[in-house]
């Protein structure tokens, strides 16, 4: 009796949807038919039921055990998989991974909570190693609701996964599926898999980096966005290119120096009559005298920033005054040449005392002022200079800078040895000085930005726009425009004179975890919770780039100096080169062994720093891999490696900021912390 | 389902006063609250890594319920890891220990230190690349332990990690109250009972030996600077000996830095100021020290003894140096025994008699003090070429009987004929002399030994001019017989009086004598010089064979 079989099913249906009044409804109703059944007998009409639908009734009927099938699906599949033939093991392999966690979420979202978890735990240990960060935020799922409110699980069953098979191996699984009947696992996977078949043999297991990371927009839209051109070259005009132009003529480089001389002269007449305003640019010019002493030796050839094409900039940028200039260029003058074979000098600024409240650090760039952001409001700032003058008074002695130093000092409380700016309300994460160094821009978690000046020791300018505490911001690098990230996904650009934002940038599907600007200006990389690294046109506000491969949050960027190439740190210790205008990995770069705070790019970009919460600064060689392989990079990737030339370990203290002087001396930062 | 039991939904609300509700209503709170920790805990996370930090604190957490617009937990601070504690009576349930504090203590209680402040403080990470060993930077072994599967890494890629070990040596305290005190003993309390003691202890202590460096060059740098105080010298050369005396320390490889002060204590112009400083004594002490040392340590370091003996020959030979040098010289290599004596110094011994012999006279040294000295180094002289004779009497008992004669006759034979073949080559022929076999063996004894001797020979084959020939014959036949050999080799010499000094003659004799291993030639040409004193050091029976 088919009939009285669907009716049932129905019946069924209804109670357990809690339909009540329906099945009252129906009941009556299938009554009322069964009168009019008897009534009359030829009752072919009752039969004209499509028999599609009674089947797809009776195949609703079935719900009952929905979770048993999931279970039962899966694991056949699993076993199956699990069997099939080497070659084709690992596509197949990849399939399961969308497979389980869709399996999960439609058991949750069909109600069978207790299910649904035993399913979970039965199978996760399967995906653990390769996902564990999502199973983790999976695994509180616990109802419908859940579902929809938590953004992973909704953008995930939002899109579509696509996964990258070869011919054979797709249409083993096709027969595989048909031949067991197992529709729910066809259900799943036409419903959330997008296999893009590809003929030929099955790709090899190494370069599935992309498959591993399932993102809200679809795999297509982030390869479109990589599709779209990017200029990574430098400034028109930049320093280091006057310098290159200059270069040609310091053979005779006697002469210039002496014209430099003759500027300077000029220069320090204006600046005496100016007083000590300029005092911090002739500090560094000192201090970086020092520093540089070694490097006079090594003429600077910047072969490889030269051949990086020249782009015009699309921002307004400031002018630099003449003076700061012409420091800079004595700097790039004097810059030491490092390689794999001539490692730079590592100077470290430890913070003691801190008593775990210190949240980020920032470096200026002659290493002379060490800013610290803290948890308790308060960004302190410490005048290195002056640091080791009071151990050695005798050196900087007679110079004119020395008195305004002194006397802000003086108002700072005389007994400290730093600056303390207050003025934030909630914990500070990230501090950046201008280039020039006379300002610092301070990030809060009561969801401000504040300028302050160096020179005054005072709060200029309070920026609000986020609505959520902003983990990162950073100075462009020709200064007035800087960049923020916040816990409201967005990434904003701001200037200096303005207080409100230039540009939103919004599309990461989880917090902005840091920001670094490119080399030109023209960019920006933002760093995020999601796992990916996206790159954004300044100007439009348009994402250019995504940059998938991260297996955890992104926590550090940097900018290659010729930007080209970029690299990015993450909570796992993993470190990605990025070839900009591919958007490809270069190479991952494996050797710490906790969260990489930090890294920099030595000044002509041979060498990569990295600083770790396992108290280490790595140094990488560069050049090999991003300089050397790219004629071979069209035919099959990437051989080389990046070597790890250097582990230099700190007495337990994490590194939080490293920073290339432009004389590549290597600044890091970092608080002691008492293990026990 | 959940991993908040619905339970604890029960009794939290019993707890806030709600005790009836629908039992549908418990399990899904459970599962709402394990989703909303979990959310928390997201979000925790995140701000403790933008704190840089690893460890997750309660600030964290209430950032986090900040971040999602809950009132934070108030009453929860970071300190350390909460103590829980098991309820008696019951298998597992724990609770915190929560102890009341009397709030009359708490106001009573002296302030809290205030928290140092926080500040900055630089170092060198590394110096082109390489870490400086400074104690701002991890030390080496930190760095070496968890890094043996990177280190391999390195090896791949061709790279040595080159990381300049730290010097540091880890004294005890004890052994540096050891050490201070010993040196305060040293330097000021010598004669005290308690610095012998301090000597025994230095001789036998197996414990002591991180200290060996410090007590060298502790003494090296005492004698340099206390040259003139001889109750420091003389308390250090105990030190080093005792030292040198303990089998359980290593002191070897410091061996280098002890003998230069030891030799300077025996050989040095002036040890101690004052005039009634026994300067003597001292050097006698020194030369049996360098004596043991090289007894000792001559198997390790084959050039030690040779060495040591160079230095006291020359001074010994230099008639510039004054003569409590000489004396010092005569007494080391005295020290070093017979053989070294008969090869070093008696072949010297009749020129330098010559140069001491008017120092001795009253008449000729007005100077009573450089007469005393120069009676000093007679005695030393004397002692030394008596206690050689007495061993070689002793170790040739029958050399005075008559088959060693018809040896040494035979001997003699071939010797003066040697000069006849080549009376023109008079040179050659004494080289020859030279290179026969026994002084062959003798070089064994002492390679070093050879070349003075040698050259010696030369000289005083230079000085002597055309005597030289007769001489050896004369010597030979002054080898023939003993007693009554002296004597003719005395007429002979007599005899030849106008050819060359008695003298000269008589060194050629000795220098045959040695050659010839003919102990009572040696006797009877000593005897010569020092007369009826050499008499106490011959073995009774051979006496009498003399007398």
């Amino acid at each position: 009796m088919e009939e009285e079989e669907i009716e049932k099913a129905v019946i069924a249906y209804l109670k357990k949807k809690g339909f009540k009044q329906t099945e009252l409804a129906f009941q009556e109703e299938h009554h009322q038919h069964q009168n009019q059944q008897t009534k009359n007998s030829s009752s072919s009409i009752s039969s004209s039921t499509d028999p599609d639908i009674a089947k797809h009734i009776l195949s609703f009927s079935e719900s009952e055990n929905i979770p048993a099938r999931y279970h039962e699906g899966y694991s056949k599949l699993r076993s199956w998989t699990y069997s099939s033939l080497d070659l084709y093991k690992h596509e197949l392999l990849r399939v399961l991974y969308p497979v389980f966690i869709h399996c999960f979420m439609d058991l949750v979202a069909k109600g069978h909570i207790q299910e649904a978890r035993n399913f979970f735990n039965s199978f996760r240990e399967d995906h653990e190693m390769m996902h564990l960060r999502d199973l983790q935020k999976l695994e509180g799922v616990l109802s419908p609701s859940h579902l929809e409110e938590m953004e992973f699980a909704h953008s995930l069953r939002q899109s579509k996964v696509s996964i990258k098979i070869c011919q054979y191996s797709y249409e083993l699984l096709l027969q595989y599926l048909h031949k067991t009947q197992s529709i729910t696992m066809l259900g799943v996977i036409n419903e959330h898999i997008n296999f893009q078949v590809s003929p030929g043999q099955p790709a090899s297991i190494s370069d599935d980096a992309e498959v591993v990371t399932l993102i809200g927009s679809s795999q297509d839209d982030a390869n479109q966005i990589n599709q779209k051109e990017i200029h990574w070259g430098l400034l028109e005009g930049s320093l280091e290119e006057r310098l290159e132009k200059a270069g040609g003529l310091l053979s005779d480089s006697e002469k210039a120096e002496g014209e430099v001389k003759e500027t300077d002269t000029e220069e320090n007449k204006k600046r005496s009559a100016e007083g000590g305003k300029q005092g911090s640019s002739i500090k560094k010019l000192k201090k970086d005298k020092v520093v540089g002493a070694a490097g006079k030796t090594a003429r600077p050839e910047a072969n490889a920033v030269s051949m990086a094409p020249r782009v015009k900039p699309e921002l307004a940028l400031p002018v630099m005054p003449t003076e700061v200039e012409q420091s800079i260029l004595e700097d790039l003058r004097n810059r030491v040449q490092l390689s794999s074979m001539a490692l730079p000098s590592v100077s470290f600024y430890t913070f003691i005392n801190t008593h775990n409240s210190l949240n980020c650090s920032s470096i200026s760039h002659d290493g002379s002022l060490v800013a610290g952001g803290f948890s308790d409001s308060s960004l302190k700032v410490w005048d290195m200079s002056k640091l080791g003058q009071q151990a050695a008074t005798s050196i900087m002695q007679g110079d004119n800078d020395l008195a305004p130093t002194e006397q802000i000092l003086g108002t700072s409380g005389g007994k400290r040895s730093y600056t303390l700016f207050q003025g934030h309300s909630g914990p500070v994460y990230s501090a950046t000085f201008s280039p020039l160094g006379d300002f610092i821009l301070s990030s809060s978690a009561d969801s401000t930005i504040r300028l302050w000046s160096t020179k005054l020791n005072a709060n200029l300018v309070c920026y609000k726009g986020h609505n959520y505490p902003v983990w990162d911001v950073q100075f462009s690098p020709m200064g007035h425009y800087f960049a923020s990230s916040s816990h409201d996904r967005t990434a904003r650009i701001w200037s200096m004179d303005r207080i409100q934002p230039l540009r939103i940038m919004a599309g990461h599907l989880s917090d902005v975890d840091c920001v670094q600007w490119h080399i030109n200006c023209n960019y920006i990389a933002t760093g995020s919770s999601d796992k990916t690294v996206r790159l954004w046109d300044v100007q439009s506000g348009e994402c250019v780039r995504i940059f998938i491969g991260h297996r955890s949050m992104v926590l550090s960027l940097a900018m290659s100096p010729d930007g080209q190439y970029m690299a990015s740190g993450d909570e796992d210790g993993t470190i990605m080169m990025w070839d900009l205008s591919s958007g490809r990995c270069v190479m991952p770069l494996m050797g710490h062994m906790s969260c990489v705070w930090s890294l920099a790019f030595s000044c002509e970009g041979s060498l990569l720093a990295s600083g770790s919460a396992d108290s280490t600064v790595k140094l990488w060689d560069v050049t090999t891999s991003t300089k050397v392989p790219r004629s071979e990079e069209n035919k099959s990737g990437n051989t080389s490696r990046l070597r790890s030339l250097k582990t230099l370990p700190t007495k337990s203290t994490p590194v939080y900021s490293l920073r290339f002087s432009r004389r590549n001396l290597l600044f890091a930062a970092g608080a002691l912390s008492k293990s026990g | 389902m959940s991993i908040v039991p619905k339970e604890t939904i029960e009794v939290i609300a019993q707890s806030i006063g709600i005790s009836n509700f629908s039992p549908d209503v418990a399990p899904a709170l459970a599962t709402d609250v394990e989703y909303r920790v979990r959310e928390i805990m997201q979000e925790a996370i995140k701000c403790m890594r933008h704190s840089k930090r690893t460890i997750l604190t309660v600030n964290d957490v209430d950032s986090a319920l900040k971040l999602r617009n809950v009132e934070p937990l108030y009453g929860f601070t970071s300190g350390g890891p909460r103590q829980f504690k098991r309820a008696a009576g019951h298998k597992d349930l724990f609770y915190v220990d929560d102890k009341d504090v009397e709030f009359k203590d708490l106001i009573e209680a002296p302030l809290p230190k205030t928290p140092l402040d926080t500040g900055v403080i630089t170092h060198w990470l590394a110096i082109e690349g390489v870490q400086p060993a400074i104690s701002e930077n991890a030390p080496i072994e930190a760095l070496a332990v968890p890094s043996d599967n990177k280190k391999s890494e390195y090896k791949e890629d061709g790279l040595p990690v080159d990381t300049k070990l730290p010097v540091k040596h880890v004294l005890s305290r004890e052994l540096q109250l050891y050490f201070d005190k010993i040196k305060e003993l040293t330097l000021s309390r010598s004669d005290s009972i308690l610095f012998k003691e301090a000597l025994v202890s230095l001789a036998t202590d197996s414990g002591i030996h991180p200290l060996v460096p410090y007590f060298t060059y502790f003494i090296a740098d005492e004698v340099t600077r206390n040259l003139n105080d001889f109750s420091i010298l003389f308390a250090l050369m105990r030190v080093a000996r005792s030292l040198l005396q303990n089998q359980q320390i290593h002191i070897e490889p410091y061996l280098h830095q002890l003998m230069p002060s030891i030799i300077t204590c025996l050989v040095a112009k002036r040890l101690g100021s004052r005039f009634s400083d026994n300067h003597w004594e001292l050097r006698s002490f020194t030369a049996n020290l360098v004596a043991s040392v090289c007894k000792r340590y001559g198997h390790v370091y084959h050039n030690l003894q040779p060495r040591v003996t160079r230095t006291l020959l020359h001074a010994f030979l230099d008639p510039t140096k004054a003569l409590p040098q000489h004396y010092g010289a005569i007494q080391g290599l005295a020290a070093f025994g017979p053989s070294v004596v008969r090869l070093l110094i008696l072949p010297n011994l009749e020129p330098y008699l010559r140069l001491l012999e008017p120092e001795m006279q009253l008449e000729k040294q007005k100077n009573g003090m450089k007469r005393h000295e120069a009676w000093r180094v007679y005695g030393a002289l004397l002692c030394a070429a008596g206690t050689c004779m007495y061993d070689r009497l002793k170790t040739f008992p029958n050399l005075l009987s008559p088959p060693t004669r018809a040896i040494l006759k035979s001997n003699k034979k071939i010797l003066p004929t040697k000069p006849k073949i080549n009376p023109g080559k008079r040179k050659a022929s004494t080289d020859n002399l030279m290179q026969q076999p026994p002084l062959k063996k003798l070089a064994t004894d002492g390679s070093m030994g050879v070349m003075p001797i040698n050259s010696l020979a030369v000289d005083k084959q230079g000085l002597t001019g055309g005597f030289s020939t007769s001489t050896a014959v004369g010597s030979s036949d002054v080898g023939l017989s003993s007693m009554s050999q002296q004597l003719a080799s005395e007429n002979i010499s007599g005899g030849r009086r106008e050819v060359g000094t008695r003298a000269l003659k008589a060194s050629a004799v000795l220098a045959q004598a040695w050659k010839d291993v003919n102990a009572g030639q040696l006797s009877a040409s000593l005897f010569e010089y020092f007369g009826e004193s050499m008499f106490c050091f011959t073995p009774s029976p051979e006496l009498s064979l003399f007398l």
